[in-house]
C-alpha cells in the first residue's frame, strides 16, 4: 500500500497529465465533429450576447456592400418572377395541388460569430429550432453556398462553413452537366477544390460550377463559384481549382434552405441500400 | 497568497476576453491566428506545483474551447504546454536560479530570458494545436508553415502586453 502510495506521489505529474491529455482528446473526438447541441446551448449561450453586440457593430461598417449585394439579389429575383409568371399565365393549377407544393423554405439569418482562419471553420447564426431551423439544412450567402447547419439550439444554430476540412458537397460544371465532388483543401479561403471530373470532357476557366441536389441539402443550381485553375492529375480526373463567389470574410446575412421533401427523398433512397 | 489568486483570476479574465473578442477576430490572410492567452499559463509562479498548472492549463484550454467552437483541441495543446512547462523552465533557468515565489515574467528575469521562455512554449501550443486541428500528416509542411507564421504573431503579442504590463 505504501509504496503503491510512493509510486503514485512520484508520478502524479505524469498522471495527471495523462488524465488531463486523455480527457481532452476524448472531448475532441466525440464533439468536435459535429457539434451536440447540449454544448452550444450551454456554454456558448454565455458568449452569444457578447458576439452579437460586436457583429452589430461590424455590420453597420459594411452596410453599402450588404446594400448591394441586396439590391442585385433583387434583379435576379424580379427576373426569376417575371419568367415564372409569363409560364403560369398559361397553366391553371388549384393552390392545393400536391404536385405543385412548395419544395424548399427559406429562412433569412445573421451570422453572428465567423472564422476564415482555422482549418476546420464554423460560423453560428442568430435562429435556431424556434424558426424552424434544423441541422442538415443548407445555408447561402446571397445565392452561392456558404455551409450546412449542424447543430442547433432553440435560438441559435451553428453552421459548417465551407471552407472546413470536413465539408463535402455534390457539385457539377453547369455547361456540362458532369459532376464530382467539391471540398476545401485548407489553403486559400477564396477557392474550393472539384475533384472526379472525368479528363474526357473539355473544361475552360470561367465555367460555372453549381450545387446538384443529389444530396437532398442543397437546391440544384445553387452557385458555387467559377472555374479558376485545373490540372491532369495521374489518375482519370481532373484536379479543379474552383475560386468561390462567396466571400467568407463578410459573411452577414444568409439564407438558410430547408428541404421540405427531404424525409421522403431520403426515406426512398435508404430502401435501395 | 489570496491576493496572487485575485491577480491571476484577472488575468486569467483579461486574457481570455483579449483572445475572444479580439486576436479571434484578426484574420491576416487567412493563415494567421495569433494564440496570446498563453500568457496565462507563462506567468504562473514558479513554484507552483506542476500538477496544479496542469489542471489550470487544462481550465484555459477548456475556456477558450467553449468560446472558439473547437472543443478539445485547444485543450490539448495547453495541458501539453502545462507538462512541458517545469522541464523547460528546468533546462533554461537564469544562473543563480530561480527566486523563491517569483514569476517567471518579462520583469523578473528580463526580456532576453523572457524571449526565449516565450518562444519555446508558444511553438510547442501552435505545434500540437494545428496539428490537432488538422489531424492529419498530408500537406505535413503546410501545416508547418502554418504553426510558424502563427508563432512568429502570437510572440509578437505576448513580448508586447508584457511590455505594456511591466510598465504598469
Amino acid at each position: 500500500m505504501r509504496n503503491l502510495l510512493d509510486f503514485l506521489l512520484k508520478y502524479i505529474n505524469l498522471i495527471v497529465f495523462i488524465i488531463l491529455e486523455g480527457i481532452a482528446l476524448a472531448l475532441l473526438g466525440t464533439a468536435n465533429n459535429y457539434h451536440n447541441s447540449r454544448f452550444i446551448n450551454g456554454v456558448r449561450g454565455m458568449t452569444i450576447g457578447i458576439e452579437k453586440q460586436l457583429m452589430k457593430i461590424r455590420t453597420y461598417f459594411v452596410l453599402r456592400e450588404i446594400n448591394q449585394t441586396l439590391a442585385s439579389e433583387n434583379i435576379s429575383l424580379r427576373h426569376h418572377i417575371e419568367l415564372l409568371e409569363k409560364q403560369e399565365d398559361k397553366l391553371f393549377f388549384f393552390v392545393s395541388d400536391t404536385s405543385k407544393q412548395q419544395w424548399y423554405q427559406y429562412t433569412l439569418a445573421e451570422v453572428i460569430d465567423n472564422s476564415v482562419s482555422r482549418q476546420k471553420n464554423y460560423f453560428t447564426l442568430n435562429k435556431g429550432l424556434r424558426d424552424g431551423l434544423s441541422t442538415e439544412m443548407a445555408v447561402t450567402s446571397g445565392d452561392a453556398v456558404a455551409g450546412v447547419v449542424v447543430g442547433c439550439t432553440d435560438n441559435f444554430s451553428v453552421a459548417m462553413s465551407l471552407l472546413n476540412l470536413d465539408f463535402r458537397l455534390s457539385a457539377r460544371i453547369k455547361s456540362s452537366g458532369y459532376f464530382g465532388s467539391l471540398s476545401w483543401d485548407g489553403r486559400n479561403d477564396t477557392q474550393a477544390i472539384l475533384t472526379e471530373i472525368p479528363q474526357h470532357i473539355t473544361i475552360n476557366q470561367g465555367d460555372t460550377v453549381e450545387t446538384t441536389g443529389y444530396s437532398a441539402i442543397f437546391p440544384e443550381g445553387i452557385m458555387i463559384g467559377t472555374i479558376s485553375d485545373f490540372e491532369r492529375t495521374g489518375s482519370d480526373f481532373y484536379k479543379i481549382t474552383v475560386s468561390l463567389m462567396t466571400d467568407f470574410r463578410k459573411l452577414h446575412y444568409v439564407n438558410v434552405i430547408g428541404n421540405l421533401k427531404k424525409a421522403e427523398q431520403v426515406g426512398l433512397e435508404k430502401q435501395f441500400e | 497568497m489570496i491576493n496572487n489568486i485575485f491577480r491571476f483570476g484577472l488575468i486569467f479574465i483579461l486574457l481570455i476576453l483579449f483572445q475572444v473578442l479580439l486576436f479571434n477576430n484578426i484574420n491576416f490572410s487567412g493563415y494567421v491566428n495569433p494564440y496570446v492567452y498563453i500568457l496565462f499559463i507563462l506567468l504562473l509562479p514558479v513554484e507552483l506545483p506542476a500538477w496544479l498548472v496542469l489542471i489550470l492549463s487544462f481550465i484555459t484550454g477548456l475556456v477558450v474551447d467553449f468560446f472558439s467552437t473547437s472543443l478539445g483541441m485547444h485543450t490539448a495543446s495547453t495541458v501539453m504546454v502545462g507538462f512541458i512547462r517545469p522541464y523547460v523552465l528546468q533546462v533554461i533557468s537564469p544562473r543563480d536560479g530561480y527566486e523563491p515565489g517569483s514569476e517567471p515574467s518579462m520583469f523578473t528575469y528580463g526580456a532576453r530570458w523572457f524571449f526565449i521562455y516565450t518562444t519555446i512554449m508558444v511553438l510547442a501550443h501552435h505545434l500540437v494545436l494545428f496539428y490537432v486541428e488538422v489531424f492529419r500528416l498530408t500537406d505535413f509542411f503546410r501545416t508547418l508553415f502554418r504553426v510558424l507564421l502563427s508563432s512568429l504573431f502570437s510572440i509578437a503579442f505576448i513580448m508586447l502586453i508584457e511590455h505594456f504590463r511591466k510598465r504598469k
